[in-house]
């Protein structure tokens, strides 16, 4: 036991102290911040509030309606916010409607600090426009869908209003006809509101199948290349002198796994900091609280967070031995590829059934999968944050994976031991068939 | 400490195709030093191998300090230095022996302090916190010694230990195998390196092609191989003794070196006669000096004729 802990140590310490481990344990949540800040600026540099010049070459004084229209949108929703436009109305007559919006023109599209009184665009209305809907708009922002969208629903509807007055419709009616709908999402689970919105267990399930998937991958990988290392290093003659292939593989995996352990837990700490200081953090960016809460991150309920720590654990284990017993078959990365792909496959397919399950997390391949122990770790945390597992089902699912466990160990320990001081050729599978029954 | 650290039984070891050990057997007793020595492929890393139950014998079996248990639940009591060297090149040197120490079973603290010691007796203290990686060969060959030695085994395996060290170091690893063997332990070493092993071995055992060939003290070993020795050193007309070394009725065996020579006399010849003979033929001499016949005369007239018939062998 106190030579399995020094195995451990030194795969932990010594992991943990390279280069690559401090670099992207630091990257990804300086990657989180910029996920949960950068839409947030991004949308917030659309909702500046811009100066539009309306020309009004319309018989009707179509312009006075459309710029009340404008100078009524708001940014944002409490009762201070600011005026999204700034308008200003400037008559025209079919004759000189080119000369006045060229004129017009001319000062749009600066930045703010070059030309003080330019405009962010040039809107101009014509008689047509209130018969067959056709305007123009000349801007520095046509660019921005969710400013245009905005700037032309705004005049649609003062479009309407003044086509609905024409009618002999009421004003104030015309304004509460015109109110949009606005609509909350909330996921049910069995007849149960779970208080997530839709969104939030989306990416909770997303997140987990995804976390998993990149850390056995990467650290069921790193099993295999410590193997192969200590091959060609040859240290292997001199730890096999005094550990057993048990205690080597036991202590390899398991220390290999910690680390990335340790890196889960300086990932996960930073998001729950990131998702319970993200309005002090956005006004360090100078941005609304309500522009930072556009990024959900969702939190974990404890019960999910033990099930997802527990299939991680064993799923980890279980590939760790397997990537582990392949490095101790080859000489080299490059002739691990030939049997890593199988494992690799099964990961492929267990991460990507995460998709199907966001869809179904009830249906019989959700079920079936949370029994096969290589697809159990990302198919049943996924299915316990969608939906309620009946506990039968995850005490069934949790036995199979440890019986499995035990198998690969005891598999892998057969062929580390014979495999570790093979150099020079690799196995054929009948050979490693007898390396297993040795 | 009367028990054999080793006793090795008729064992055979195969590999596809060849018989690397062949019927070998015998016995290391406890303290002192004994030398493997063999010619490249003879055997003497295998050997050390199955001793050290990295390698399963396919016939015969191995019995270590005469108990049941096999070389890793012993592994305590044994150090081993395998031909192949090997270290984590991204440890820090200090951490690395606290690591052996620990496979060992030594605790944590006290693996620590051996460790420092060692790396204070080899001279390679300043090194203690440098990465394996950026030390020369020979120093990291030095560090895997100590990792071998840092708990006090009482049998020693070194597979040939001195390849590949300068003389200063050489001499710094040889002191330390004497002074392992004066505390009354035991050390195993394999070497083709004749000169050394006569030097300090007590027992030597010579194997070629898997198979003993001699085996016994140096003193025993040099009295069985018998016959009259005589070492030549010449000054000056080396040219003229031509005629008198091609004697076969004088001289059974000439081992020239240029200013020195090792012959046997032929059965029934004198020393005295040689001497003569080259006098009148005016022959400078420098030395001359009836000898016990060296290891290395020995081990190339053992094993010089076999390595002859398996390269033959390989050849054909």
């Amino acid at each position: 036991m106190k030579k399995i802990i020094a195995v451990i140590r030194r795969e932990f310490v010594e992991r943990v102290r390279t280069k690559a481990f401090v670099i992207s344990t630091v990257l990804l949540p300086v990657f989180m911040v910029a996920m949960v800040l950068l839409p947030a600026l991004m949308l917030s540099g659309g909702d500046r509030a811009s100066r539009v010049a309306v020309v009004d070459a319309s018989t009707t004084g179509l312009g006075q309606s459309v710029s009340h229209a404008l100078e009524s949108e708001k940014l944002g929703s409490g009762p201070n916010a600011k005026a999204r436009y700034t308008v200003e109305v400037f008559a025209a007559t079919s004759d000189d409607l080119t000369k006045v919006r060229d004129g017009l023109i001319a000062k749009t599209g600066f930045s703010s600090d070059k030309q003080k009184d330019g405009w962010n665009g040039v809107l101009v209305l014509t008689d047509d426009t209130l018969a067959s809907g056709k305007l123009a708009y000349y801007g520095g922002n046509v660019g921005s869908l969710e400013s245009m969208s905005k700037l032309q629903r705004a005049v649609s509807n003062a479009l309407a209003g003044v086509r609905l007055g024409k009618s002999g419709v009421d004003a104030d009616l015309v304004k509460r006809a015109m109110t949009p709908a606005d609509m909350n999402t909330t996921k049910v689970s069995d007849g149960k509101l779970t208080g997530q919105s839709g969104q939030e267990s989306f990416m909770i399930a997303y997140f987990m199948g995804f976390i998993l998937y990149i850390a056995i991958l990467i650290y069921g990988q790193q099993t295999m290349t410590s193997v192969i290392e200590e091959k060609t290093s040859r240290i292997m003659e001199v730890l096999t002198s005094s550990l057993t292939p048990f205690q080597m593989l036991l202590g390899k995996v398991l220390g290999v796994g910690l680390a990335g352990l340790a890196q889960m837990a300086i990932w996960g700490g930073t998001v729950f900091v990131l998702s319970s200081q993200r309005a002090p953090l956005a006004a360090i960016f100078g941005m609304s609280a309500d522009a930072a809460q556009s990024f959900p991150i969702p939190s974990m309920a404890p019960g999910l967070l033990l099930v997802f720590l527990l299939y991680f654990a064993l799923g980890f284990m279980l590939y760790g031995a397997l990537y582990a017993a392949i490095g101790a078959m080859c000489n080299t990365i490059q002739e691990t590829q030939q049997y890593a792909i199988f494992v690799t496959v099964f990961i492929i397919v267990g991460f990507f059934a995460v998709f199907a399950l966001i869809k179904d997390p009830t249906g019989p391949l959700g079920v079936t999968m949370s029994y096969i122990p290589f697809f159990a770790p990302f198919t049943m945390p996924v299915r316990w944050s969608l939906t309620s597992v009946p506990p039968l089902e995850l005490v069934v699912s949790l036995a199979l994976m440890v019986v499995a466990l035990l198998a690969c160990v005891w598999l892998a320990a057969r062929i580390y031991r014979t495999g570790i001081l093979m150099y020079g050729k690799k196995p054929s599978w009948r050979e490693l068939w007898r390396w297993i029954r040795a | 400490m009367i028990a054999a650290s080793v006793r090795i039984e008729s064992v055979t070891k195969r590999f596809s195709g060849h018989t690397a050990v062949n019927h070998l057997s015998m016995e290391i007793a406890a303290g002192g030093i004994f030398g493997l020595l063999g010619p490249n492929g003879a055997g003497k890393s295998t050997t050390i191998r199955l001793i050290m139950g990295i390698l399963e014998p396919d016939e015969g079996k191995i019995v270590l300090f005469d108990s049941p248990h096999n070389s890793r639940k012993l592994s305590q009591r044994i150090g081993y230095l395998p031909e192949e060297r090997g270290l984590y090149k991204k440890m820090k040197v200090l951490d690395h022996l606290i690591f052996l120490g620990e496979t060992k079973g030594i605790g944590r603290a006290d693996a620590r302090r051996r460790a420092q010691a060692w790396l204070e007796r080899l001279g390679v203290s300043d090194w203690a916190l440098k990465k394996v990686e950026d030390l020369s060969k020979g120093m990291q060959q030095k560090v895997q010694f100590a990792g071998a030695l840092l708990h006090e085994p009482e049998l020693v395996i070194l597979d040939e230990p001195f390849s590949g060290l300068d003389p200063v170091n050489a001499q710094v690893m040889k002191d330390i195998v004497v002074a392992i063997a004066a505390e009354g332990r035991t050390v195993l070493f394999s070497t083709h390196v004749m000169e050394q092993a006569e030097r300090m071995c007590d027992h030597i055992a010579i194997i070629a092609r898997g198979e003993m060939v001699v085996n016994g003290t140096v003193a025993q070993v040099k009295e069985d191989f018998g016959g009259r020795h005589v070492a030549l050193g010449f000054t000056h007309d080396k040219a003229r003794a031509a005629n008198v070394l091609a004697d076969r009725a004088l001289i059974a065996h000439v081992d020239d070196y240029g200013a020195s020579a090792e012959l046997q006399m032929a059965e029934g010849a004198d020393p005295e006669q040689l001497l003569a003979a080259l006098v009148r033929e005016g022959v400078g001499l420098r030395r001359f000096e009836v000898v016990e016949p060296s290891l290395h005369a020995i081990f190339i007239a053992k094993v010089g004729a076999d390595a002859a018939t398996a390269h033959a062998g390989v050849a054909a």
